[in-house]
Formats: C-alpha cells, sequence, structure tokens
C-alpha cells in the first residue's frame, strides 16, 4: 500500500478508455480501488427551491431596463395524460399516469415526480388498498377509494423510477395489477411494475 | 488488499445501525439480522442496499416464512452483484453506480440475462437514458417481449437518442399494439425498426431540448 | 408552455429588447444542471445557490456584452465559473468538512447511507484539490463531458486536461487514503 500513484493503465480506465476486464490480473485490484472513487461521484441535482422567483426579483431591481412587468407568472404545469396507460385502464384494472410534473430542460436533470392513479374493479370487495417499494409495503398505508360500478381508486405522486407494487383485497389477499406488467417477487407469487 | 476509502470499518459498522433504522421494526429480529448481514456485504461490494431492505420488508409485509424471506432477499444480493459484474464489462462508470446496478439488476430480476445488461449498458447514451434503459428493458420483458426484441428495441431506441420520455412510453406502445391482436414480440420489433430508422435520418427536428453543453464559449 | 419556448439567442434578444421576465427561462433552463456544478466546486450546497444566483444577476447586467446570444449558455458558464474560482480563494480557510457533509447530508434517498459517505469521503478529496484539477474532474465525471467536450469550453487542449486529470487523481488516492 506504499505506492501513492495510479499506474496508467488504472488511469486509462478511470478515462473510461478501457475496461476493468483489460488490466492485467495485477492491476485489478487496483482498479477496483479506482473505480470505487468514480462510485462516490455525486451526480445528484442540487434543489434550489424558488430560486428563480429570487433572481428575477434582483433582476427587476436593475436599472437598466426601461419598464417593470411582473416579476414572474406562476409557472404552468404541463398536464399530459400517456395514452399508453390508458390502454391497460379498459381491462379496468391498471396505474394510470395523471400528468407528468414540470418539463423542459430544467427538469431533465432533476428527479421528475409523476402523479398517478391506481384503479381495480373489485365489486364484491369490502376494502382495498395498494402496497408497494413507493410505501414501504405497507398494506394500511394507501387505501383505495370505491368510486362505484365495483371501482376503487387512490392517487398518488410518486417519483420517476422503477416501482413494484401489489393491491391488498379485504386486508389479506395481494393481487397483482392485471393490467400491468409483472415479475416474480421471490415468494412465488407475482409483483405488478410500474416504470415512470 | 485493503481497498481505499471504501471499506474502513468504521463505515462498515455504521452501515448496521442505517439498515436496522430503515427496517424499521418491520422485520423479524432473524430477517432484520440477515438484512443487516446482507446489506453490510452488499455495501462494501459497492452495491445499493436498498433492494435487499425492500425485500426484506415485502416478504414480512406478505407474511411469507422467514426462510423463503431469506432465499428471496439472498436471490436479490446475488443479482446486484450479476447486475455489477454485467455493467462493469460493458461500462466500468456504471459499474459502480448504485442506481444503475439497481436498474440493472430489475432487468435481470424481469428475466434479461448478464449479456443483455452488458449490451444495454454500453450503447454509447448518457449514463441517465442508459439507466432508463435498464428500466424499460425490464418492463418489457415483463409484459412477455422476448429478450432478443427487448435487447433491440432499447438498444435502437438508445441509438437513436429518444430522450428518457419516449424510452418510457415503450412498454406502453407495446401494449397497446398487444391489445391489436399482436404478439409482444412482433409489437416490439416494429418498435425497433421506426428506431432504426429514425437513427439512420438523425434525430427529428425540433425537439427543442439545447444541447447540454454548447460550446466553445469566448475565452475566459 | 411560454416558460419553455424559444432557443437561448432568441430568449437573450427578446431580453435585451425589453422582455425582461423571459430572462427567467434562462434560469430555469440551466440553474440546475450549474448548480450542481457549483456545489461539487465548492463544496456546499448553500454556497453554489448564492454563486449561481450572483452569475445570473451578473449575466443580466451584462447581457449586452454577450455577443453570441446563441451561445449563451458558454458565456454564461464562464461568468460562474470565474465566481466559483474566486469564492474558492475568499474561502480557503473555511471549514470543508462541514461544506461537504451539507452536500452529502443532503439526500440520502438514492443508494442510502453508505452511498452517502462515499459521497462525503470523495467531496471532501475533491475540495483538496486545486481548482483547476477539480474542476476537470467535476466536468467529465460530475457533468459527463468528454475531454474533448471540455476543451472546447475551457479553450484548452486535451493532452493538458488530461495530464491535470490525472494528478487529480493521484491526489485524490492519497487524500482518500489519508481519511482512513
Amino acid at each position: 500500500m506504499s505506492e501513492r500513484e495510479f499506474h496508467p493503465l488504472v488511469k486509462q480506465l478511470l478515462d473510461g478508455d478501457v475496461t476493468l476486464a483489460d488490466l492485467p490480473a495485477e492491476l485489478r485490484a487496483e482498479g477496483e480501488e479506482a473505480l470505487l472513487i468514480l462510485g462516490a461521484v455525486d451526480r445528484r441535482p442540487v434543489q434550489l427551491g424558488d430560486f428563480t422567483a429570487r433572481v428575477m426579483a434582483q433582476v427587476v431591481e436593475r436599472p437598466r431596463r426601461t419598464f417593470w412587468r411582473r416579476v414572474l407568472e406562476p409557472r404552468e404545469i404541463r398536464v399530459s395524460v400517456r395514452p399508453w396507460l390508458l390502454v391497460p385502464a379498459l381491462a379496468a384494472a391498471a396505474a394510470l399516469v395523471l400528468w407528468l410534473g414540470r418539463s423542459g430542460p430544467a427538469a431533465s436533470s432533476s428527479p421528475a415526480l409523476v402523479t398517478v392513479r391506481f384503479v381495480l374493479s373489485a365489486p364484491d370487495a369490502h376494502a382495498v388498498s395498494v402496497a408497494g417499494t413507493f410505501n414501504q409495503w405497507n398494506a394500511n398505508a394507501t387505501p383505495l377509494v370505491r368510486t362505484g360500478d365495483g371501482l376503487w381508486t387512490a392517487t398518488l405522486t410518486l417519483p420517476a423510477g422503477e416501482h413494484q407494487y401489489a393491491f391488498v383485497v379485504d386486508g389479506a389477499r395481494w393481487v397483482p395489477d392485471p393490467a400491468a406488467p409483472a415479475v416474480d417477487d421471490g415468494f412465488g407469487r407475482r409483483n405488478s411494475v410500474l416504470t415512470l | 488488499m485493503l481497498l481505499a476509502f471504501a471499506l474502513p470499518l468504521v463505515l462498515l459498522m455504521q452501515q448496521q445501525p442505517a439498515i436496522a433504522g430503515r427496517l424499521g421494526g418491520r422485520v423479524s429480529p432473524e430477517i432484520a439480522a440477515l438484512a443487516t448481514e446482507l446489506g453490510t456485504a452488499a455495501a462494501a461490494r459497492g452495491l445499493p442496499v436498498d433492494p435487499i431492505i425492500q425485500k426484506a420488508i415485502e416478504g414480512s409485509a406478505k407474511g411469507v416464512p422467514a426462510d423463503r424471506v431469506a432465499a428471496a432477499m439472498r436471490l436479490v444480493a446475488s443479482q446486484l452483484d450479476a447486475s455489477r459484474g454485467a455493467l462493469l464489462t460493458g461500462n466500468s462508470a456504471l459499474g459502480v453506480d448504485t442506481v444503475a446496478i439497481a436498474a440493472g439488476a430489475f432487468a435481470l430480476t424481469a428475466g434479461l440475462k448478464d449479456g443483455d445488461v452488458t449490451a444495454l449498458s454500453h450503447s454509447g447514451a448518457p449514463r441517465a437514458d442508459i439507466i432508463v434503459g435498464l428500466r424499460v428493458a425490464g418492463t418489457l420483458s415483463a409484459l412477455g417481449v422476448p429478450r432478443a426484441e427487448t435487447v433491440s428495441l432499447v438498444q435502437a431506441s438508445l441509438q437513436a437518442g429518444r430522450p428518457a420520455g419516449e424510452l418510457l412510453s415503450l412498454p406502453g406502445q407495446v401494449q397497446t399494439q398487444v391489445a391489436k391482436g399482436v404478439t409482444p414480440a412482433q409489437a416490439a420489433a416494429g418498435l425497433a425498426r421506426a428506431a432504426a430508422a429514425q437513427s439512420r435520418r438523425g434525430p427529428p427536428p425540433g425537439r427543442g431540448q439545447p444541447p447540454p453543453h454548447p460550446g466553445p464559449p469566448p475565452h475566459p | 408552455m411560454r416558460l419553455e419556448t424559444g432557443s437561448d439567442g432568441e430568449i437573450v434578444r427578446a431580453v435585451l429588447a425589453g422582455d425582461r421576465d423571459r430572462f427567467a427561462i434562462l434560469v430555469e433552463r440551466y440553474r440546475d444542471r450549474y448548480a450542481r456544478y457549483a456545489a461539487r466546486m465548492l463544496g456546499s450546497a448553500d454556497e453554489a445557490e448564492d454563486a449561481v444566483q450572483d452569475a445570473f444577476v451578473r449575466a443580466y447586467d451584462q447581457l449586452g456584452q454577450c455577443k453570441e446570444p446563441d451561445k449563451f449558455v458558454g458565456w454564461f458558464f464562464l461568468i460562474l465559473r470565474n465566481r466559483c474560482f474566486a469564492e474558492r480563494r475568499r474561502n480557503r480557510t473555511s471549514a470543508p468538512i462541514e461544506a461537504a457533509e451539507a452536500v452529502a447530508a443532503a439526500d440520502r434517498t438514492d443508494g442510502g447511507a453508505e452511498s452517502a459517505d462515499r459521497r462525503r469521503a470523495l467531496q471532501l478529496a475533491l475540495l483538496e484539490l486545486t481548482p483547476d484539477q477539480r474542476e476537470v474532474f467535476v466536468l467529465k465525471h460530475v457533468e459527463g463531458l468528454s475531454y474533448g467536450e471540455i476543451a472546447e469550453r475551457l479553450s484548452t487542449s486535451v493532452p493538458s486536461l488530461k495530464m491535470r486529470m490525472h494528478r487529480a487523481y493521484d491526489r485524490l488516492r492519497e487524500q482518500l487514503r489519508e481519511q482512513r
């Protein structure tokens, strides 16, 4: 552990010019060590809150411009239904994406929030909830509301990403969403998948 | 060999209360102990811990016997390892990225193989798009699209420079086609041909987003 | 979508013509990306926010000097870069540990505690680099630019950037070992 400098080949690895598999065996450990540096790189966006309003408040105080107008209009929120999720809705059970939070370049590097409506047709049920990776699989956290015709719905705002979930009927029966993609849950059942 | 800074004992010891805290008393002491053991080992290998914790909580919430929860947690840990290996082979930066590793592990859970994850990871697309691509590939697989068609479609879309929003629309487009009576494989193949054609033509005009870093600027 | 329309050049020309509100579009468009650059350069989310805010206000004041409105963002980047380098000179005596912790503790959701600890260790080590070394590391490994793109932005050559980066790798290795 006395050496201080990375081997030139390891530096090429960090530069992305070669892969770990390209390194001779005796450099693999050093390569792994080096890659841990890249693994610690913090690429998360920085949240700025009402930053734009603050900048614009300073800007309007500047003398250069000749007339004063409203500092900033309320931000418009794009409301876009994702039609591909309407198709499973026809099957009477689905998670519907209602709208996507702010879009545009500023949002491209920040985690978008997506509002999703979960719908299940279960006319004979007395209670329905949805449990998944977004609520720590808590069967009591997100009850659905009966809306008539045996339909149960709940609306949640979730971060972009991959979520797994199931409906819980009458507090005991775990039911995958019949209209959504599903994966093996590792326990002999299926989890529904929602990728936002 | 002692790995620099990633494995100091103190950090690994800090993992244990952190994992216990996130389990929050939702699992039995037996499962909590296993989650801590697997989670600490995963962290030491640069893997994300969250999927293991999630599986422990999920199994307990579903009332699954402890031995089956344990087996499922071990499976998750091995898939994370496999994902890391597959990503390292294809794209060394993604192999050390816990978000990418989790996305790759999901793709493996959904039925893709290590080689598929490797192939998707060296498409040359930006990191964020590859991560979305891995998730979308897993979702397509979960819809019943065969592996070959899944990988072709996502690769073609990444190479066509499609933004994340369009990648995310692929599973829905497949579902729409399937509702019209074609097989998932046919639907995916059709979409892949369209993406490849777009790739040859270049990206559609007027996408509206400025390039990430237009240059060159004037001298400082 | 009024807030999202128009190329940078169109917006700069509109602001110069008196439509001051449209400057908000440019702020919205670039604030998050450059806040991240500034946070990694300065080691503090708060300092980064101040720096980006100052840079935008300065850019507004000097907008008439932006010779190529279509390249607004490259011009803006240099204003912010100068501000970040100046900030580091001023704050050389400040306590980087707290700053790095503030950055690392901001969010632990996307990888858990182990990632947060490593991020903090790396951010501390980054603050020990020279600003030039830190910048090339941030632009390549945080912002994902290629050496060619960085060279264009900073009007320098790829070999000199690589030399800078390779020194940074060695220095980071040393720092991270000392932190153990």
